[in-house]
């Protein structure tokens, strides 16, 4: 991975967060079974306050410097592996390697944003063999 | 004659048609216009041509300049000045004689019309004295005279034998269809067996037949009589006809139509001829003359791609044409005259190497190919895919920094597009244009049309190339 690495800012606080969520319906389940890995819910915000996102949104101004991709799981069935992936016009730009813990959890990454991050962007959740969970895309303004 | 050949093999059918109809073409501004001043002006206009020719063939800058002005002018001239003889040739011909009819100049003797005349004026006791030149020159047997040069009518003939006219006394004299001189004194006859009846003017008319082979018509203005002197005879001729007659026979109107039509005929055949030579001297000097040598880059077009497939990569995309013809023809070259064509029906999906040959190369004619570089060209090939993609919006600009975007939803999320396999694999997401935040509030839709990168991709036929965007902004909390 490029340096990117060195200038993102990458909080991995997976470990950190543990949310007792009001859980309703999982918006993507990955397989039929209770016992598997389901997705509550993917968003891109502004930052994190209180241990919930803040600002959800698909455009960040370099003016606010960091863009935050929250995810949150209503089952973990084990302690998991997943993955962050940020693409900038579909070239990857940071592999963010996260840890789940069960039952629920929640985790969020996010990058510094500066002038040359500037274009549409995407990020990916994947799981530890590389299937692709959710997809988001936003844009990075001036 | 081998080199003779080689030529003559090398001359199209093309040529034949360029050379004949540009041939004829001046062929039929010489039947139009000759003995017209139009005619005249514009052989003096080849001439300056030639002439300019000349002087930019041996670097006279200035003077190359004038003749060209004065051609450029001149040919601005003889169309305002020569306007209404042009328009009176034009006018006088039906298309078919100015495409194809040759007339012809008549040129004999009216012979009725003089006759009828010298009769009239006879009856009415009004003098005459009209020469019809042999074969010898008259100049040294008459003196003075007034040039007249009018066509033979019976009102001309009338009025230069009216009494009152200054030049009644004198002789008028006949030639072809023209009384081309009036008042011209002849030699008197010093014979002294004349009768006494006789006057001065049958003294002239004889005198001039006696020492010439003309023929002299005389009309006595005391006794009405007409008399014709020929040789040493002077004799009275009382019925027309026979005037006529004596006429015609003296200016063998028969054989001069005949000599006329033939002269006629040579005439054209010749303006024929030297149409043919001239338009043929110009086409050689044009299409084979000096070999100029011209350096033209030309893109390649790629003809006949299978179904299926498309061009991802080429080694070039255009070649360097040497080419060569007549310094003319290789400045009036312009490279939409010149194509290279790469014909694509028998390559195979991957690396197809092709070497151009002048087959490949379409010319202008007389212009010859003498090298091509690059002469190897690697193609590849790639087949023709489908492939669904996401859509995503390509916002740019800014809101106010109290609105947030909280929501887009682009329609259609997905479209299909159609092009190379081997691009298209790494193709993952379809960009909407760019669409600007600034003027963005509230709730709304917007439309935006998707941007195809490289540009060889295209939307396959069921997609669209434009998404609708509705969008939800909000007060910032």
């Amino acid at each position: 991975m490029r340096c990117r690495y060195l200038l993102i800012w990458i909080v991995c606080v997976g470990v950190n967060l543990l949310f007792l969520l009001p859980f309703q319906t999982a918006k993507t389940v990955i397989g039929a079974e209770p016992s598997k890995l389901e997705l509550f819910e993917a968003l891109m915000c502004e930052d994190i306050f209180a241990n919930a996102p803040r600002n959800p949104t698909a455009v960040f101004s370099i003016k606010r410097k960091k863009a935050v991709f929250f995810t949150s799981f209503s089952t973990v069935p084990q302690k998991l592996i997943i993955y962050h992936n940020w693409y900038h016009r579909d070239v990857p730009s940071a592999k963010i390697r996260l840890t789940l813990k069960p039952p629920r959890w929640s985790t969020y990454s996010s990058i510094e944003l500066n002038k040359s991050d500037i274009g549409p962007w995407r990020v990916e959740i994947t799981d530890e063999s590389g299937n692709v969970l959710e997809v988001l895309r936003f844009s990075v303004t001036e | 004659m081998e080199k003779i050949l080689l030529f003559i093999s090398t001359i199209r059918w093309q040529d034949v048609v360029d050379i004949s109809v540009n041939s004829y073409i001046l062929f039929r501004f010489y039947v139009l216009f000759r003995g017209t001043n139009v005619f005249q002006v514009l052989v003096g206009m080849t001439v300056l041509w030639f002439l300019q020719r000349i002087a930019v063939s041996l670097g006279l800058i200035v003077t190359s300049w004038v003749v060209q002005g004065i051609v450029a002018v001149g040919a601005i001239i003889i169309i305002v000045v020569f306007r209404n003889e042009i328009r009176r040739v034009l006018q006088a011909k039906n298309l078919k004689s100015i495409l194809w009819g040759l007339s012809y100049k008549t040129t004999t003797t009216p012979t009725e019309i003089i006759a009828d005349t010298v009769f009239q004026m006879a009856a009415r006791r009004c003098g005459a004295l009209i020469v019809f030149p042999g074969k010898e020159d008259l100049s040294g047997l008459v003196q003075g005279g007034t040039p007249w040069k009018g066509l033979i009518t019976k009102e001309m003939i009338a009025s230069i034998f009216w009494p009152e006219n200054p030049v009644h006394d004198g002789a008028a004299i006949v030639q072809g269809d023209q009384i081309t001189f009036v008042g011209t004194i002849l030699p008197l006859s010093e014979r002294d067996d004349l009768p006494s009846r006789y006057g001065t003017r049958h003294r002239a008319a004889l005198g001039l037949a006696e020492a010439s082979d003309a023929m002299v018509i005389v009309v006595s203005e005391e006794r009405g009589d007409v008399l014709i002197a020929k040789g040493n005879r002077l004799r009275e001729i009382k019925q027309k006809q026979t005037l006529e007659n004596n006429i015609r026979e003296h200016v063998g109107t028969g054989a001069v139509e005949k000599r006329a039509a033939r002269k006629e005929g040579l005439e054209i055949t010749a303006a024929a001829m030297l149409s043919i030579l001239f338009i043929t001297g110009i086409w050689f000097s044009v299409s084979r003359g000096q070999d100029t040598l011209v350096s033209l880059d030309i893109p390649i077009d790629y003809i006949n791609r299978a179904a299926g497939t498309e061009i991802v990569d080429t080694s070039v995309k255009s070649v360097s044409l040497v080419l060569s013809g007549s310094g003319a023809l290789v400045k009036s070259i312009t490279p939409d005259q010149v194509g290279v064509r790469l014909d694509l029906s028998k390559t195979t999906v991957g690396r197809n190497t092709f070497t151009l040959t002048s087959d490949n190369v379409s010319l202008p004619p007389g212009i010859v190919l003498r090298e091509v570089t690059p002469s190897e060209i690697d193609v590849l090939i790639d087949e023709t895919i489908k492939k669904k993609l996401p859509v995503q919006i390509d916002w740019v600009g800014k809101l106010s920094d109290n609105l947030i975007l909280v929501d887009s939803v682009i329609n259609p999320a997905q479209v299909e597009v159609s092009g190379s396999k081997r691009i298209l694999e790494d193709i993952v997401t379809i960009y909407t244009e760019k669409v600007l935040l600034d003027e963005l509030s509230g709730e709304g839709e917007i439309s935006a049309n998707l941007v195809l990168s490289p540009a060889s991709l295209k939307i396959a036929s069921g997609s669209k190339d434009k998404v609708t965007i509705q969008y939800l902004i909000r007060e910032r909390e």
